[in-house]
């Protein structure tokens, strides 16, 4: 097993590991807002609004990803009729299914940020004057973060790994590679290379959200 | 008690579903007074307290701050009369809540800050002689974990102080504290009644009630069952419900 045999598959497996990152990025960078609008859904007085965000949560957390992505990609071409026009490139239908998948699961942990900060500070807020806006954006969600920040920073993790996903639907990333090297060259190196940057992706990220923690521990 | 009085509660009724919380409260607090509210866990006390700073809405009744209803025969004004009419009053909680990812100062200066209610530098010096004034002029950079609970309710009442509020609630500001605690905070609320603010304060200190209050109110079961001067209340007190709670807690 020469340097030069690992260098040969490892540049293959870097060069699908963008896909992997493109999709990392894509998929927390909207379903983290999108998740947050369904946290307001939920809390919403409007119960019609409440209504349909739990049914979503329900339905995006109780189904597979993969179910979800196959669907985007492969079941709503074949729908009679409209299916002509819900084409879309596979990359980008597997985007949507993580971002929509991923929304549900960053409401859930966003509602429960929610949860844990004390009616005593509404009640503070108010007695100071200040309005729903105020309260919302300078006292609620400032600490709702923070307490979310462990499960976000665990939901972005899992996220890493899900990216393999993307190999059922033949969208050829990080994982991709690998197993066309193990098939081709009949050795198990490029799983554990595979592993290792998989790995290297994990580690910046515990890195990246512990600095975030201790920036915002309030002591 | 004199005509003009800055708080004025008639009939005050509050229900939680079945729960008859406040049955028919009426009482007058005058400008400057300084009113203990005494009475036994579950009494309303505190649900009274709230009800003047909108926390919680009667059912029935009439409150008057200064000359403007807050709510009358159970009929609250618009959003916004009801903010101006609160603001009047500052309020400070058993548990503090004090906003924890803000430093002491920043607890101090947000609200005057989003309510534009004063200059910049007005807020900055205002905030820092209240620190001062409450002894925590070294803990402005400090957040609120770091400080022990007689601290952190010396922070709440200069924060609600930032407000220039003209009459301060209290509900039951030491009863979270360790006892040795207590005094700091009590020592502050006396300097502020020496300052002739207007304070309602729900309290089981009795000896703060006995020392400080001008008035002290008897409540029992949603009512007001006696009121009178410090003396007259724990002196001779007239009725059984208050002998029974005072031999209790004295």
């Amino acid at each position: 097993m020469s340097l030069d045999y690992l260098w040969d598959i490892t540049g293959p497996m870097l060069e699908g590991a963008r896909t992997t990152i493109l999709l990392f990025f894509l998929a927390i960078l909207t379903s983290i807002p999108l998740g947050f609008v369904f946290t307001l859904m939920v809390k919403s007085r409007v119960k019609p609004l409440a209504w349909i965000a739990n049914v979503y949560i329900y339905v995006m957390r109780g189904t597979p990803l993969l179910l979800q992505m196959l669907f985007f990609c492969f079941g709503l071409p074949v729908i009679p009729v409209i299916g002509e026009y819900l084409v879309m490139d596979r990359f980008a239908a597997a985007c949507l299914a993580f971002t929509l998948n991923y929304a549900a699961y960053f409401a859930e942990i966003f509602r429960g940020g929610l949860l844990a900060i004390d009616k005593g500070q509404y009640e503070a807020a108010q007695v100071l004057g200040l309005g729903r806006w105020h309260t919302m954006t300078r006292i609620i969600l400032p600490q709702m973060f923070r307490i979310a920040l462990p499960a976000v920073s665990n939901e972005a993790i899992t996220l890493v790994k899900d990216t393999a996903l993307l190999y059922a639907v033949a969208v050829p990333e990080l994982l991709h590679f690998a197993q066309t090297a193990v098939n081709r060259d009949f050795t198990i190196m490029p799983f554990v290379v595979a592993g290792v940057i998989y790995l290297a992706m994990t580690l910046v990220l515990t890195f990246f959200f512990k600095m975030l923690e201790r920036k915002f521990k309030f002591d | 008690m004199t005509n003009n009085a800055i708080i004025e509660v008639t009939n005050m009724r509050k229900s939680f579903g079945k729960l008859e919380v406040l049955k028919d409260v009426s009482f007058r607090i005058a400008p400057s007074e300084v009113v203990a509210v005494i009475g036994p866990s579950g009494s309303g006390k505190s649900t009274m307290l709230r009800s003047l700073a909108h926390l919680e809405e009667v059912n029935g009744g009439s409150i008057r701050i200064g000359n403007e209803e807050l709510v009358h025969n159970g009929v609250y004004p618009s959003g916004g009369k009801i903010k101006e009419i609160t603001s009047r009053m500052g309020m400070v909680f058993q548990h503090f809540n004090l906003f924890p990812h803000l430093t002491v100062r920043a607890n101090l200066e947000l609200a005057p800050k989003l309510m534009k209610k004063y200059s910049a530098e007005e807020i900055r010096s205002k905030a820092s002689s209240l620190l001062e004034k409450v002894g925590l002029q070294d803990k402005g950079d400090v957040y609120p974990s770091n400080l022990s609970g007689g601290q952190k309710q010396r922070v709440a009442i200069a924060r609600a102080l930032m407000m220039s509020p003209e009459i301060m609630l209290f509900d039951e500001p030491t009863s979270a504290l360790d006892p040795e605690l207590t005094g700091e905070v009590l020592q502050v609320m006396r300097q502020l009644a020496d300052e002739q603010m207007t304070m309602i304060v729900v309290t089981h200190e009795m000896s703060f009630a006995r020392e400080v209050a001008d008035r002290v109110m008897f409540m029992a079961d949603g009512e007001f069952i006696e009121s009178g001067t410090p003396e007259q209340l724990f002196g001779s007190p007239q009725h059984e419900r208050t002998k029974a709670f005072l031999n209790r807690v004295l």
